[in-house]
């Protein structure tokens, strides 16, 4: 197999390059954008300072000023994204296995989510992009960037009396990162979830005493692996099921995965199906605006975030077909 | 008078949780125990078919039949203690293993369908009762810790609860399987 340096220079490069002119343009035309939604505001501040009247009235001033935002938006961000989403992150999949597929609108289904029972909250606001799916040997998997919202309405206390909005909307962050579902190689009908242990690692014994009145979830799972007991808490309906899913090999293959990626890492097996949802705090395979595209580190990052999912078939082992699962 | 009435209640309320809770774990016990055993017989129900796959090939073998088939008669009689059960499961993955082992040596029979779907099924149930060995090791650490740590093992004691003991398995599997003497010959 290429080098990822080798596929850079030969495939990326001459693209890139194009898109860097894009780029360059787009930073080139914000500038002007910036300063005026800047200069207009304040000078608009300062009118309604002198002037006594209402602050409220910052808001108007806030939409005039966006309307340029939008327009350099329109004209100069959002080609340069699809150019970048339709030719470079194409051809990073393909490198990686030229049996996966990329979507730059899709992602993994809301259903998908919701039965993977990894949380408990209903995912009122439901968004996603960067959809890459396709068959791994004898896996078929997908996976996507999505972030889910719970959305709350609260009854708004400063409205004055008499208005007509009684009530406003909070949103709360339910998850925001990648996630990861597959057909799991052996068959099982119950749910078992793999969530990072918080409360054993801060509590101990406590914890634990903690996790097992955690109801909602199934029964508390208590594995023989220290390893893995100490880096995650496991909740399933059947005591015999989850520990036939989790072998003593796959719990060992979770626990390197989690010490590789250091990130938060929760799993699910229900519906014959695995998934995986992996937290990011950072937007996944975006351009970048302010910095250069031609810098093998940003492709590299790009690389190895698909990667870090992809590999998931190969570190647990999910092309072995060896049970009557086929 | 009154203190002395709240402290034999709590006292008393004590022993009856603590009583509960070692009769909770027992059972939890012997359930996960019989899990063991109901994946032990759903192993022994695959064995005629694997015998009807296998014995036309294996007429050298023929005495690792006669044996599976008797372990078989045995355990479907369904009289045995926990330790035979035990005994038994060793000794049927032994031969279940040699079995497979000696298929190497008849490549039609390794190529035929109907011997891997049956390879598949055993290698199924060999994981489902390695899954259900665990769990009923889990239960029983559950319960003789209680045995052992205070104050549930005076409780323990004068109901009379004896530890119970972990389903081992055999040295031979421990140790890691040299594939390379499997294929020498």
């Amino acid at each position: 197999m290429r080098s990822l340096e080798a596929f850079y220079e030969s495939e990326l490069m001459p693209d890139l390059v194009q898109l860097e002119d894009l780029r360059k343009t787009a930073k080139k035309r914000m500038v002007p954008v910036v300063v005026f939604a800047a200069l207009f505001n304040l000078a608009c501040l300062i009118l309604l300072a002198k002037t006594g009247l209402p602050l409220n009235m910052m808001l108007i001033a806030l939409c005039i000023s966006a309307v340029p935002v939008f327009i350099w938006y329109a004209k100069y961000f959002k080609g340069y994204k699809d150019r970048f989403k339709d030719v470079i992150i194409p051809k990073i999949v393909a490198f990686i296995h030229p049996e996966l597929k990329y979507e730059k609108n899709g992602m993994v289904p809301k259903t998908a989510f919701i039965n993977s029972r990894l949380f408990a909250e209903h995912p009122d606001r439901y968004y996603g992009d960067d959809l890459v799916s396709g068959t791994l040997g004898r896996t078929a998997i997908q996976f996507s960037e999505i972030q889910v919202n719970r959305v709350e309405r609260v009854r708004d206390h400063s409205a004055e009396a008499g208005s007509s909005r009684k009530t406003r909307t909070r949103v709360y962050p339910i998850f925001k990162g990648l996630f990861f579902a597959a057909d799991f190689n052996k068959s099982f009908s119950g749910t078992t979830i793999v969530l990072p242990d918080k409360a054993e690692k801060l509590l101990g014994g406590m914890g634990q005493a903690l996790q097992k009145l955690n109801v909602q979830k199934g029964e508390l799972i208590k594995l023989e692996d220290p390893e893995f007991e100490r880096l995650f808490v496991v909740y399933g309906q059947d005591q015999v099921e989850a520990r036939y899913i989790l072998s003593t090999s796959l719990m060992q293959r979770i626990t390197a995965f989690q010490t590789r990626t250091q990130k938060e890492i929760r799993l699910s097996f229900s519906g014959n199906m695995l998934y995986v949802a992996i937290a990011f705090d950072r937007e996944l395979f975006e351009p970048a605006l302010m910095d250069s595209l031609l810098d093998f580190s940003r492709i590299k990052e790009y690389y190895d975030d698909m990667k870090l999912v992809i590999d998931i078939v190969d570190e647990l082992n999910l092309n072995t077909r060896i049970w009557s699962k086929q | 008078m009154v203190i002395t009435a709240i402290v034999t209640a709590v006292a008393v309320l004590v022993v009856i949780l603590l009583f509960n809770s070692l009769v909770r774990k027992k059972n939890q016990a012997i359930t996960a125990f019989s899990t063991i055993d109901v994946l032990l017989k759903k192993r022994f129900d695959l064995i005629p078919n694997l015998i009807k796959a296998v014995q036309r090939y294996m007429q050298h073998e023929a005495g690792v039949l006669t044996d599976i088939t008797a372990m078989r008669a045995k355990a479907v009689s369904g009289e045995m203690s926990d330790a035979e059960t035990a005994d038994l499961d060793r000794k049927a993955t032994q031969v279940i293993g040699r079995i497979m082992v000696a298929a190497e040596n008849y490549p039609d029979l390794k190529a035929s369908q109907n011997f891997a779907d049956l390879q598949a099924s055993l290698n199924e149930v060999e994981e489902q009762i390695s899954a259900a060995r665990r769990a009923y090791n889990a239960s029983v650490r559950d319960y003789n810790n209680a045995l052992e740590m205070f104050p549930s093992n005076i409780v323990a004691a004068l109901m009379h609860y004896r530890k119970r003991v972990f389903f081992e398995i055999a040295e031979q599997e421990r140790a890691n399987v040299d594939v390379g003497s499997l294929f020498a010959s």
